[in-house]
């Protein structure tokens, strides 16, 4: 290969990396906001790890305390806060979800699925209005009237939250 | 040299305008218009919050969390926003917060099959499997009835109805939730985790040792049972303790309509779900119960019966793996002759990538040992290999083929078996 040749083929593999580098959104870019952990405020719980995040949405933890039960609220399929739920927390596929509370009502260990709630304000009348509710929700759209948890001692937006 | 230059340059000419077109540039245009529409949001959500009190209590508001999630991108409004859309959502979020009680729900289950064998005696055909119903209804916060009602196709008659469970549960907390009724007996694990519905399973048929209608565990249990999460952190273990009529006449029925004896059975299951191991089960229990064989019996008819039993499980599909072991001690009462049967069964099997993750081949060895001088079972030894896969056509339907290689005794011929079936919930 003489040195011609050779320049060629660093200048074409410099603007295909170069191409490549521009086309690639960045990390920034792509990443959505993380997820908050949200509750009714009167629910008497601040901070939760990853894993007690895990029992409550997989049904295994039911009350906060004997005399207030969890009420579990997701997203409907296609949100955000949904996707963010099902990959991190529950590592499952829809179908694998569904599958999961069809099966967890049939073994006598739960009396009702999650309730689908289809948008951010109806999110926010339920988690107001209903004692024990827990849900998932943008960070950015946070409003006041409700609690938000730590995550492995963590608040939405700091470095090591779990939910993004 | 020269013939790769061209070639290199055409790859990249070719593949630039494909990167351009798989992210185009965004139009100004429309991040204004999304812009736009979402300050029209705040300002109205603005005007709604202004008009109601602020919640008492000290909550963690958006003020509380970090400046990194603020807003840096416009989402999209949602498709088919409106008052149409405001309506349903707002009838939606009425019916959320409506309880009603008693709150039925019913819930389906069948399955159709096909087998043939190669076994002398055997006729190959469909089969209609089980029709099989659940009803779960929330009688108050606390309460709650579960029921699971099955129909069988009969060669003898047209078809039968058992009440396969009947439970009502009240809940104290986690730790503490009391049942009575009848149940699938929580021995193991797969007795309690599929129950009827066959669509559950990855298999198309239970292991042999834990079959309905078979006696080798006592597959019912009638009485009470508590059960609930014990404090353990990250070890996730959980109990179910239980006491009942145990087994009846024959004694593959748990004595609905009362205990045979005036002996009861109690069973004890404990079992873990560790924190740092999602997706893994392990468990054992143990069972124990006087069993009364009608008629006389030369050593007479009372028995004791311990059964005790292991699992682990990971329950994730990539791979998933079953395993169970039992062992069920007799001694007779009268001549203290004991004797010990075991049985245990291993299956794996994997959800593959390609197809919308619809296949999932699975494979199981399954293994009970009977002795000769087993005093209450008829022979039940077997030696079984299957070989499937299952495939998702819907999230609520799967068809399964299965290949099984298995005898029964060790004089009895190889049996090779094709079965298939397809099963769903409704």
């Amino acid at each position: 290969m003489n040195a011609t040749n050779k320049r060629i083929v660093t200048f074409l593999w410099t603007i295909l990396w170069a191409s490549l580098a521009l086309q690639s959104p960045s990390t920034a870019q792509t990443r959505g906001a993380d997820i908050a952990v949200v509750v009714n405020a009167d629910t008497p719980v601040t901070d939760l790890s990853l894993s007690e995040v895990r029992k409550v949405l997989l049904g295994e933890r039911q009350y906060w305390n004997s005399k207030l039960p969890v009420v579990l609220l997701i997203r409907a399929p296609e949100a955000r806060e949904r996707d963010v739920v099902l990959r991190v927390i529950y590592q499952m596929s829809e179908a694998q979800f569904k599958q999961y509370w069809v099966a967890k009502i049939f073994r006598a260990e739960a009396a009702t699925p999650p309730r689908i709630v289809y948008s951010n304000d109806m999110q926010y009348e339920l988690l107001t209005a209903l004692p024990g509710s827990i849900a998932f929700v943008d960070s950015r759209n946070i409003r006041a009237g409700v609690k938000v948890l730590r995550v492995d001692g963590h608040l939405p937006g700091e470095k090591d939250y779990p939910l993004r | 040299m020269r013939r790769r230059l061209p070639v290199l340059a055409m790859m990249f000419f070719a593949i630039s305008p494909a990167w351009a077109q798989s992210s185009p540039p965004v139009d100004q245009a429309e991040q204004i218009r999304v812009l736009l529409e979402r300050v029209q949001q705040l300002e109205k959500r603005v005007a709604e919050l202004e008009t109601k009190p602020a919640a008492a209590g000290a909550v963690v508001t958006a003020a509380n969390i970090p400046a990194a999630a603020k807003p840096e991108m416009v989402p999209a409004p949602p498709p088919g926003s409106g008052h149409q859309h405001e309506t349903a959502e707002r009838q939606a979020a009425t019916e959320q917060l409506e309880v009603h009680y008693p709150s039925l729900q019913i819930r389906g289950f069948g399955d159709v099959d096909f087998s043939a064998t190669d076994q002398k005696g055997t006729t190959s055909g469909f089969n209609e499997g089980q029709l099989d119903l659940h009803l779960a209804s929330a009688l108050s916060r606390k309460v709650t009835y579960f029921g699971e009602i099955t129909f069988n196709a009969q060669p003898t008659s047209v078809y039968t109805v058992d009440v396969e469970r009947s439970i009502i549960r009240y809940d104290y907390n986690d730790f503490f939730k009391l049942s009575f009724g009848r149940y699938h007996t929580p021995i193991g694990y797969w007795n309690t985790a599929f129950h009827h519905g066959a669509w559950l399973q990855t298999t198309i048929a239970r292991p042999d040792f834990v079959k309905f209608g078979g006696t080798f565990i006592p597959v019912h249990f009638l009485g009470f049972l508590a059960e609930g999460n014990i404090p353990s952190g990250g070890a996730g273990l959980s109990y179910n303790v239980g006491v009942g009529n145990g087994r009846g006449s024959p004694i593959s029925r748990p004595g609905d309509a009362g205990d045979i004896n005036d002996n009861r059975a109690w069973v004890a299951n404990l079992y873990s779900r560790p924190a740092r191991l999602y997706g893994l089960q392990m468990g054992v229990s143990v069972y124990r119960d006087k069993i009364t064989l009608l008629g006389t019996q030369p050593n007479g008819n009372n028995f004791r019966e311990w059964i005790s039993a292991a699992h682990i499980v990971w329950t994730k599909e990539t791979p998933e793996f079953l395993a169970e072991f039992a062992n069920v001690n007799h001694r007779n009462i009268l001549t203290n002759f004991v004797t010990n049967s075991q049985a245990f069964y291993a299956q794996v099997g994997y959800r593959l990538p390609w197809l919308e993750r619809t296949l999932k081949p699975y494979y199981r060895f399954e293994h009970t040992h009977v002795p000769l001088s087993e005093q209450v079972f008829t022979n039940q030894n077997l030696v079984q290999s299957i070989v499937g896969m299952r495939y998702d056509i819907t999230n609520y339907a799967a068809f399964k083929g299965e290949y099984r290689y298995f005898k029964r005794l060790p004089t009895d011929p190889w049996v090779n078996g094709a079965f298939f079936q397809t099963d769903f919930t409704f």
